[in-house]
């Protein structure tokens, strides 16, 4: 239902390079950038989407509460170590669109490093990218807001990026002369990356090579072992079609996202998503996009709760809704 | 009526229109306008340092989650004052409230009630309330859900204000003054939206406050300028808080009087009261303007809330001791033919009204008018048959508790703006008859502090409008429901005489008595 973010990050993404790995028709585009002022607007076409945000923590903090991704073996260094300060995570938010997600987490990183209680989120730093130059200026903006935020902007403890995930793949893979060409070094990967309706936007073209799955998979090796990659999407059933294309999208008073945010054809049910991302860690474990085998999949851990919006009450985690209709998603890489 | 509907239909204004609404003046200022220099930046500023904005801190202090956020309270008059207060085990404030047992049991649960000095609060079991014209009358107890074996519950309990506040001042200071800052002796000269702050923080939506000394003696130094990412308006009826928000509100004064005071009672009949079981009474007095309660309080003492005419409350606190008290006893007992002969009998000429405090020993051997007059037409009013329907007889009043304050209705239009939430008096002041006015505030406060930490520990901004819509879904329908609720039967029960109104009230009253279910159903509503 909250998805315009993912969608105009691959719009860009297809706009802005041609050569891109990610595909977007143009429509869409023209779609989410006539929403790009309201974007911060409590009573604005993105409500819905700022209320659900409360949740991703919820569902982010279940996730933790399961298993907190161990500490990353190089104590060398000079962060704060985690024997001291619990909260050292770090997170990564792709197509982070005006920020509500990224902002939110940014506020929750202690602003005394030299705390030694355990933040809900456990969070030390964030990156947020988004290939649109409209949608990061609004999301830098925005954070000057508020001084918490614009503190940790400053101290790169905050940090937005206009870049798609295969720049930050590259980027990556470039910079440290020591990695291998397979993977990321682990200290350039991530804790947590969050795809929050994201991957119902990912257009699949299989003539270029692009699928929902090869995304997963790009997202998947930016996750360092014992990470956790989470993310939100929506059940393709018919339920999810009455109430996101029709029900939803319907003119106001009756709607609450605009026109043409979805496209049901483009939906994932958890058990097509649990697959694709089972295969993406397993091509993930292997740079060229082999089949690394089961052995990739050890320790990995697979979660899925659905979620409800009820109008006048707002969000709720409703288990067992996620074979019909919103969902989170998470998938813990085996440590 | 139409004012009251407006009111009730208000959270129904469609979104758009809200929202030109929301950004409307922002401005409140007495005196200077801030200067440019960066402002001091706190998570939550709290105007107004009476129960709800001090329960607000301790809230807040007293929660894990919502603990580490830096917090500012200013207040106009000297806190210290009120940290030091004390009085003797007879005396009583005239300012009393009547705690409902959710309020008490929310005041347990952030460490406040330890604080309270129990000896001086006065739970009690057991309501009697009266119509006077018509003699209907109804007992709220918890008899009918009680069993034998266990002791009868808590209808509300009898708290002095001051008692409250000293409790909660102690409960803030037990948590340490880390990230607390108290600007006791303060006064707001005004509150402007900020600035944009070159390499720094954009502050243009954030309210900052200006804070003058009230004391003239420290006035070189430059008035001290804070920021809010939330500010409470805990600061009464005229919150400058709410000006500043642009927030309107609606209501009417009820042109009537609350008369206060601590009276002394005669002990109680050993015969017909049931010992650990306190009543509170109350009597509508429909030719008179409204209803009489006594509430008790320890060591035999109660306290008086008579809501009245202007007139009345004018006469009443221009009466000796002796007059006094016995017109207290006639309200209880007489017809409202004879209440009303007495309220405009001569007040006694001997002694001049402030001096009768003091005089009233030297001239107790002579018959008060009113005294006698009370006397002759209690041997003429048949009396109910069960005595433990009626209170016990007043015998004093303490002296310079007679006091008297206006009845008011108001409702802010909304509780909440961006980065400011209104709490208390500032958002809602209602008709006293049931008691309701604290405890209100009390679960805004609740709400409030809440809402707060469900932001704090879901990466939401906590003067975010988005975050505030909880506090403010949560609080507006409740008390707008109490406060109507109160105005309703202010209303009915000021219609004079034995008219059908008179009758419907009554019958009204006798069938919610004589049903258990609707009875039991009101009561927890009540809590």
């Amino acid at each position: 239902m909250a998805s315009r973010r993912a969608l105009r990050t691959l719009n860009h993404l297809a706009t802005r390079r041609a050569h891109s790995t990610s595909s977007v028709s143009a429509n869409e585009l023209s779609h989410f950038s006539a929403l790009a002022s309201s974007w911060w607007d409590p009573q604005g076409p993105s409500r819905v989407l700022h209320l659900m945000n409360p949740l991703r923590h919820d569902f982010i903090a279940s996730c933790l509460s399961d298993a907190v991704p161990p500490p990353p073996p190089s104590a060398s260094s000079s962060a704060p170590s985690p024997a001291t300060n619990p909260n050292t995570l770090r997170y990564l938010d792709i197509g982070c669109g005006g920020g509500i997600f990224a902002e939110s987490l940014a506020r929750s990183i202690s602003t005394s490093p030299a705390s030694q209680t355990a933040t809900p989120t456990r969070a030390a730093s964030i990156t947020a990218i988004d290939p649109s130059t409209t949608l990061i200026q609004i999301a830098r903006d925005h954070a000057r807001l508020d001084p918490t935020v614009d503190a940790h902007l400053r101290s790169g403890r905050f940090e937005y990026k206009n870049c798609t995930l295969e720049d930050l793949l590259a980027s990556q893979q470039t910079l440290p002369s020591t990695s291998t060409p397979a993977s990321a070094p682990t200290s350039e990967k991530y804790d947590i990356v969050t795809l929050f309706e994201v991957i119902e936007h990912i257009e699949s073209t299989p003539s270029a090579g692009i699928s929902p799955q090869s995304f997963l998979t790009d997202c998947l090796r930016l996750v360092r072992p014992g990470g956790w990659l989470i993310g939100s999407t929506i059940a393709r059933t018919f339920p999810s079609w009455l109430v996101n294309q029709v029900i939803a999208e319907a003119p106001w008073p009756i709607g609450v996202v605009p026109r043409g945010t979805h496209e049901w054809q483009k939906f994932v049910n958890p058990g097509e998503l649990e697959g694709w991302v089972q295969e993406g860690l397993m091509r993930s474990a292997d740079g060229r996009a082999v089949r690394a085998g089961a052995a990739a999949l050890e320790g990995m851990r697979w979660k899925c709760v659905g979620v409800v919006y009820f109008p006048g009450f707002g969000w709720k985690l409703v288990p067992g809704s996620e074979s019909w209709g919103n969902y989170f998603w998470a998938v813990r890489k085996g440590a | 009526m139409r004012a009251l509907v407006r009111t009730a239909t208000r959270p129904y204004v469609c979104p758009s229109c809200q929202l030109g609404r929301l950004s409307a003046r922002r401005r409140f200022a007495s005196a200077s306008t801030p200067s440019s220099a960066s402002p001091e930046i706190y998570d939550v500023v709290c105007v107004g340092g009476g129960p709800a904005g001090l329960g607000l801190l301790a809230a807040l202090r007293a929660t894990p989650a919502t603990s580490k956020l830096k917090v500012a309270l200013v207040e106009t008059q000297d806190l210290q004052k009120a940290r030091s207060w004390s009085l003797d085990a007879q005396h009583y404030s005239n300012r009393v409230s009547s705690l409902t047992p959710s309020s008490v049991s929310f005041l347990q649960k952030i460490g406040v009630w330890d604080n309270v000095d129990t000896a001086r609060v006065q739970p009690y079991q057991e309501m009697q309330v009266w119509d006077g014209e018509t003699g209907s009358r109804i007992t709220f107890d918890w008899s009918m859900e009680t069993s034998p074996f266990e002791d009868l519950r808590t209808v509300a309990t009898m708290t002095e204000n001051s008692n409250l506040v000293r409790a909660l001042l102690s409960r803030i200071a037990e948590s340490g003054d880390e990230n607390l800052s108290i600007f006791s002796n303060t006064t707001v000269s005004s509150i402007a939206n900020g600035s944009d702050i070159p390499d720094g923080p954009d502050l243009s939506a954030w309210p900052v406050l200006s804070l003058a000394p009230t004391t003239t003696s420290s006035s070189a130094q430059p008035p001290k300028q804070i920021a809010a990412r939330l500010l409470v308006g805990a600061d009464g009826i005229n919150s400058p808080v709410r000006r500043f928000a642009d927030i309107s509100t609606s209501g009417w004064d009820y042109d009537r009087h609350g008369v206060v005071a601590t009276l002394s009672l005669s002990d109680l009949d050993p015969v017909h009261s049931t010992p650990n079981i306190k009543t509170a009474f109350q009597r509508f007095l429909p030719a008179l303007g409204g209803p009489i309660a006594l509430l008790p309080l320890p060591n035999n003492t109660a306290s008086l809330v008579w809501s009245t005419t202007v007139a009345n409350a004018a006469y009443l606190k221009s009466l000796p001791p002796r007059a006094f008290t016995a017109t207290v006893n006639a309200a209880f007992r007489l017809s409202m033919i004879d209440l009303t002969y007495m309220l405009r009998m001569e007040r006694p000429s001997a002694t001049s009204p402030t001096s009768t405090d003091s005089s009233s020993s030297s001239s107790s051997a002579a018959v008060d008018p009113h005294e006698d007059e009370l006397t002759w037409r209690l041997q003429h009013t048949p009396q109910p048959r069960k005595p433990s329907q009626l209170p016990p007889l007043v015998t004093g009043v303490q002296e310079g508790s007679v006091a008297s304050f206006p009845l008011r209705f108001r409702h802010a239009s909304t509780y909440i703006s961006p980065r400011v939430a209104l709490i208390g008096d500032a958002a809602h002041v209602i008709h006293p008859l049931a008691g309701q006015g604290l405890n209100l505030g009390l679960g805004d406060v609740a709400a409030l502090a809440q809402t707060v930490e469900y932001a704090a520990t879901h990466g939401m901004d906590v003067g975010d409008l988005l975050t505030l819509e909880r506090y403010a879904g949560e609080r507006f329908a409740t008390n707008a429901k109490i406060g109507g609720a109160c105005d309703v039967l202010h209303k009915l029960y000021n219609v004079p005489g034995n008219g059908p109104v008179a009758w419907a009230r009554s019958f009204g009253l006798d069938v919610i008595d004589a049903v258990p279910f609707v009875k039991g159903l009101l009561m927890r509503g009540a809590q």
